[in-house]
């Protein structure tokens, strides 16, 4: 079952397009990505989910309701944590749990309580005298703090040290594992690397690609290194369709490998080559390429 | 969820509403004690001056006469620059907090993350403020009969048809919070916000004022709030001023309901 469901959703801002014909489909229970570069429209898709914007075209549905429709009714099982987080200066966690628990009408002090003390921030100590990182936290377990069923998030990691960005992935994951949904937005891959399942990617308001992670890293290619021989004639090497050469470094070239690795090394047993070094599935240059590509391509 | 809400928007102005409703309360019984004493001096030499008769016109919405009586003076005290300027600006500060406040500050994305409708945050804000504009008036009527009783104790005190005028200046408050909440819905910032329904207002006192004594203003009075805001007619004629009062109510209804509109169907943009 989809939690969240787009289509052809297209946000116009006047003649500005913020994302256009978007279609996308969060599966319950996934650690679902979305990434893409400053101004793709990551943004503007997360307020059209949370009720903020209206659709110029198409639709948006998160548990099979309306996300303008009724917004309110969606929100009752979500979690949201928007991307420049702005908190009432007079807010405390311990203030903030006792009023969102009203709204929500359930008592959020004590799941919050255990939260804060987790996160280590200061239940009494308000906004105002805050550090950007712990009105983070706070925002963090105001969004986290009733266990919703869909946790979205635009850009959680911003602003927090190391050691809380692992502590969250590992709230993350733990919520994933028990049965609910995240959808966070990012603009850093490692992130979404080491943290999802599923991955969209925006690009000037267009979706470039919609994969598992798993299929990413299977058609993302391996970074070759190669050391030429002092002895060897660059000019006359000739470079094999299978390798894409992306920089040479005077004698050190650096390729993506677009075929088999076997015909690599068959192909540089026949070359005055020093030494060639074959690395990982490089998903950053995957991704640079769906960044750079014309949207449709 | 609604006590939730109501306690939020509490928390965020019971210090500006109980330092308006002290001003007010303080302002109102300085000129119920002041104003007494001027009587004769006015009546006497000020009022032959056709300026100061102008100013009163201004003022009161109304022909003064050769002399004042204790209608003319207790009116002064509810048309006070000072205490008009008192309602309007806890009107308009209250009303710009929400939606244009929230948006201009970022705290509405934290706010509609929460599963509650904008007609209902709306409605909630408005409820409160209603009831701040009561606690206003009210401390300012209490002030009024606090020192029209130091300035005279053997004097009755008859807050009968003080209280007809302190419900029309309600009727006002309604009206240009109402300004207020329309301008609100369809502003992402609070200051520019707060400068419009400034502008309207006073364009609107100033309307009021010009209209006594400029025939081409008078042919517009009508456009102005102020116009339906006399208390020296209510004083002298005893009677309440329900035709007043319903237009008051009917503008004051009418925008705050095309705000709620507006704000119900708008993007929210804080980025």
């Amino acid at each position: 079952m989809s939690v969240i469901v787009t289509e052809q959703l297209t946000k116009r801002y006047g003649r500005r397009v913020g994302i256009e014909d978007l279609t996308l489909s969060v599966p319950e229970g996934t650690l679902f990505g979305f990434l893409g570069p400053n101004g793709s429209g990551k943004t503007t898709t997360i307020r059209v989910l949370v009720g903020l914007l209206r659709p110029s075209e198409g639709g948006a549905r998160v548990f099979g309701l309306d996300c303008w429709r009724a917004s309110h009714r969606v929100k009752t099982d979500v979690g949201y944590l928007p991307g420049d987080l702005r908190l009432y200066p007079w807010l405390t966690c311990s203030v903030a749990l006792q009023i969102f628990g009203r709204v929500r009408g359930r008592d959020l002090t004590r799941t919050g309580g255990e939260l804060a003390a987790e996160f280590g921030l200061e239940p009494d100590v308000n906004v105002r005298r805050m550090s950007r990182g712990m009105r983070q936290k706070l925002g963090l377990i105001l969004a986290l703090a009733h266990r919703p069923k869909l946790l979205i998030l635009d850009e959680p990691t911003a602003s927090l040290d190391p050691l809380m960005q692992d502590k969250l992935y590992q709230h993350l994951r733990d919520l994933a594992s028990a049965g609910h949904t995240v959808f966070f937005s990012s603009h850093t891959l490692s992130e979404v690397e080491q943290l999802c399942d599923r991955v969209a990617i925006l690009r000037e308001g267009k979706l470039v690609a919609d994969e598992t992670l798993e299929a990413l890293r299977a058609r993302a290619r391996r970074v070759v290194t190669m050391r030429w021989l002092e002895a060897a004639k660059l000019d006359e090497i000739t470079v094999p369709a299978f390798l894409d050469v992306y920089e040479r470094r005077d004698r050190q070239w650096y390729a993506s490998l677009a075929g088999p690795v076997m015909e690599l090394v068959r192909w540089s047993a026949d070359q005055p080559i020093e030494d060639l070094s074959i690395g990982q599935p490089d998903l950053t240059r995957l991704f640079q390429q769906y960044y750079e590509l014309e949207p449709g391509m | 969820m609604t006590r939730g809400l109501i306690g939020k928007t509490i928390r965020e102005v019971w210090l500006a509403t109980l330092l308006f409703a002290l001003a007010m309360a303080g302002l109102e019984a300085l000129l119920a004690y002041i104003l007494p004493k001027f009587n004769e001096a006015l009546s006497g030499r000020w009022l032959q001056l056709d300026f100061i008769q102008g100013m009163f016109k201004g003022l009161l919405g109304t022909e003064v006469g050769s002399t004042i009586d204790p209608g003319v003076i207790a009116s002064i005290a509810w048309v006070h620059p000072i205490v008009l300027a008192l309602v309007w600006a806890q009107g308009i500060a209250f009303c710009t907090r929400m939606p244009a406040g929230e948006v201009d500050h970022g705290t509405i994305d934290v706010l509609f993350g929460l599963p509650i409708s904008r007609t209902r945050v709306y409605a909630l804000e408005s409820v409160v403020w209603l009831v701040s504009g009561l606690v206003l008036v009210a401390t300012g009527l209490l002030g009024n009969l606090i020192g029209g009783w130091l300035s005279d104790p053997q004097a009755p005190l008859a807050p009968g048809q003080l209280i007809i005028v302190v419900i029309n200046l309600y009727c006002l408050y309604v009206a240009v919070g109402s300004v207020a909440y329309l301008v609100s819905s369809l502003s992402d910032r609070r200051g520019r916000a707060v400068g419009i329904v400034l502008g309207i207002v006073l364009a609107s006192f100033l309307l009021n004022s010009l209209a006594q004594f400029w025939g081409p203003a008078k042919s517009i009075a009508f456009l102005s709030l102020q116009n339906y805001y006399r208390p020296l007619l209510v004083l002298r004629e005893t009677a309440w001023p329900v035709k007043d009062m319903l237009v008051l109510i009917t503008v004051g209804a009418v925008l705050w309901l095309a705000g709620a509109m507006i704000f119900a169907r708008r993007d929210i943009c804080t980025v």
